[in-house]
């Protein structure tokens, strides 16, 4: 399995390439990652900012940036930028029209053991009601430096949300383009839709599957938003039934997302995987956690086998 | 409160009372305690080209209490960046004039405000924009003494005195809103425990606005000024001077008449 500071790493390797590129590339954080960061503090002087304990006032600080003209890149755990700051995003960035780059760690429960406070799992539903967002959520680290320097100066308002566990899948930069999602299998009965680190999950979910008498399609999603809708709509009208697995709240997430891509298409079976109507007040490791919720290998066969009942016309 | 002030602006009172009767909504009161400040930063003070509203060399006022906007649409409007029809379209479906201003859609506005607690920490994100840029131009942004309840306000006040952004004004409107929730309340205090800079002026007194603005121009590049101006909520037409029932209130056409006069 990869190391757990793979993102962070790519995210300050990025930095780094795209700020020597780039003199309008700005990054301001709220005290993490300064010590990762310093290869691009040190060769962009006057570019790098740790703001101190103050997201809100960072936000809009990046805003001012954008409005003469800087990209900005806003960098702390996610609860902190996301839902402390929303009203920061939501006017001085979306309501203005202007663009920058929100990239988290932290998302979902990675702070397996920090609790709630230090959770978000509300960071897809939140940015999606907001005009003028894209949302990303890569799980490796080419992922993350492709649709950067893809969008990050296209605009718009980027959520990029750093996991800190990898897929473990490998994929050419040059299948990576924001808004499109991959097909990693194809199959005929039964669509996987993963994002995000659940990627593993669900490709390790294929063989068992298949033993099962299942011929699973595997789709994956590093953007959210904009979605990939062409793709989810052709698969799902041929396999018939789809299941999302996602580190997000069962509500707003990407299943939520699905089911609308979907609902026209006519008996459609639909299940998901996601973080249910509660905190996840637990502690444990992140592993621990994904177990708990059904959001692993086992919870994925298990969820198939509970949700379609069509074992018979499958088995035939 | 009573204010030694020179010659009230009421050509620009009139326009905002104007708007508010025609458009049927607007903050009187909040207008009148900064029109003098506007009026003399727009004409004097802030380098602005209302044919090029974004011109990059230009000069930027943030309005952070986006509830003043009527002050500032009559100033941008005797400025050449709006029209009589602009003006005559507030409040109305078919006009870019609403309560709160639109830097989107309204030529010489340069922030969304209307939410209280941003504008600072724009402010501060542009200068310190134009700080990397070794660029000349100066921030200057209004903020409200009621807004200063909001915490971000002093998260921004911290930050440009770490940043050293002398390039930033705060004009504060010590109206008195804050004290009716908040009595202990002593502003330039509080600018100045966070190393600011500090001024206080009669907010309706040009000479002294004339003082502060000339002082800023002088700034030490590494510290941010505070301009705490002492003013009055419908300053100018005394039956609406001061807090309560005016603060959000459409003058009848028999109180327009009225406001009118005293304003004549």
């Amino acid at each position: 399995m990869a190391g757990p500071n793979l993102m962070r790493q790519q995210f300050a390797d990025t930095m780094l390439a795209v700020g020597q590129e780039d003199p309008d590339l700005v990054v301001l954080i709220g005290d993490i990652s300064h010590f990762i960061l310093q290869p691009f503090a040190k060769a962009c002087p006057g570019r790098f900012f740790n703001v101190g304990i103050c997201e809100p006032t960072i936000v809009s600080m990046a805003a001012g940036l954008a409005k003469v003209g800087f990209a900005p890149v806003m960098h702390t755990i996610a609860p902190f930028l996301i839902d402390r700051s929303f009203e920061q995003l939501k006017l001085d960035f979306c309501y203005q029209g202007l663009g920058g780059n929100v990239v988290t760690v932290g998302g979902a429960f990675d702070y397996a053991n920090l609790g709630c406070t230090h959770h978000c799992y509300d960071d897809f539903a939140l940015l999606k009601a907001l005009p003028g967002t894209q949302i990303l959520s890569p799980a490796s680290p080419v992922e993350f430096d492709a649709l950067f320097r893809q969008t990050y100066r296209n605009g718009l308002l980027t959520l990029f949300r750093l996991p800190a566990r990898v897929h473990g899948q490998a994929f050419s930069r040059e299948a990576i383009e924001v808004g499109k999602g991959l097909r990693l299998t194809e199959g005929s009965r039964l669509t996987l839709i993963a994002t995000g680190p659940q990627l593993r999950s669900a490709a390790a979910a294929c063989d068992p599957l298949r033993e099962m008498g299942w011929d699973p399609e595997l789709l994956y999603l590093h953007t959210i938003r904009p979605l990939d809708t062409a793709l989810i709509r052709e698969s799902v009208r041929k396999t018939g039934r789809v299941l999302v697995i996602e580190e997000h709240s069962w509500s707003g997430g990407l299943g939520d997302d699905v089911l609308r891509a979907t609902h026209d298409l006519g008996g459609i079976q639909y299940a998901s995987l996601a973080i249910p109507d509660a905190f996840v007040r637990s502690y444990g490791t992140y592993e621990e956690h994904c177990e708990a919720l059904g959001l692993s290998r086992d919870g994925i066969l298990r969820t198939v086998a509970a949700t379609f009942p069509l074992e018979k016309e499958v088995m035939r | 409160m009573t204010l030694p002030s020179a010659v009230l602006n009421k050509a620009l009172r009139k326009t905002v009372v104007q708007m508010v009767s025609r458009g049927k909504d607007g903050h009187i009161p909040s207008a009148f305690s900064i029109v003098d400040i506007l009026e003399v930063l727009y004409r004097d003070y802030l380098r602005v080209d209302p044919r090029r509203p974004a011109w990059p060399e230009r000069d930027y006022f943030i309005l952070s209490k986006g509830h003043g906007c009527v002050a500032l649409y009559a100033v941008l409007q005797q400025r050449g960046f709006l029209t009589p029809t602009d003006l005559e379209r507030f409040c109305t479906r078919g006009g870019i004039l609403g309560e709160h201003p639109d830097s989107t859609r309204v030529p010489g506005v340069e922030a969304c405000t209307g939410s209280l607690g941003h504008g600072l920490s724009f402010a501060v994100g542009i200068a310190l924009g134009l700080r990397i840029r070794q660029a000349p131009n100066k921030v200057y942004v209004l903020v409200g003494d009621g807004e200063c309840h909001e915490g971000t306000v002093w998260e921004a006040a911290h930050v440009a005195l770490n940043r050293r952004l002398g390039n930033l004004c705060a004009i504060v409107d010590w109206n008195g809103s804050a004290a009716q929730l908040m009595p202990q309340d002593d502003l330039p205090a509080k600018w100045r425990a966070f190393g600011w800079e500090t001024i206080v002026v009669d907010g309706h007194a040009e000479p002294e606005l004339k003082a502060a603005f000339d002082r800023f121009q002088r700034q030490p590049p590494e510290t941010p000024l505070a301009i705490v101006a002492k003013t009055v909520k419908g300053k100018g037409v005394p039956m609406i001077e001061g807090h309560g029932l005016w603060h959000h209130r459409i003058p009848t056409e028999e109180e327009h008449r009225l406001i009118m006069e005293a304003l004549a």
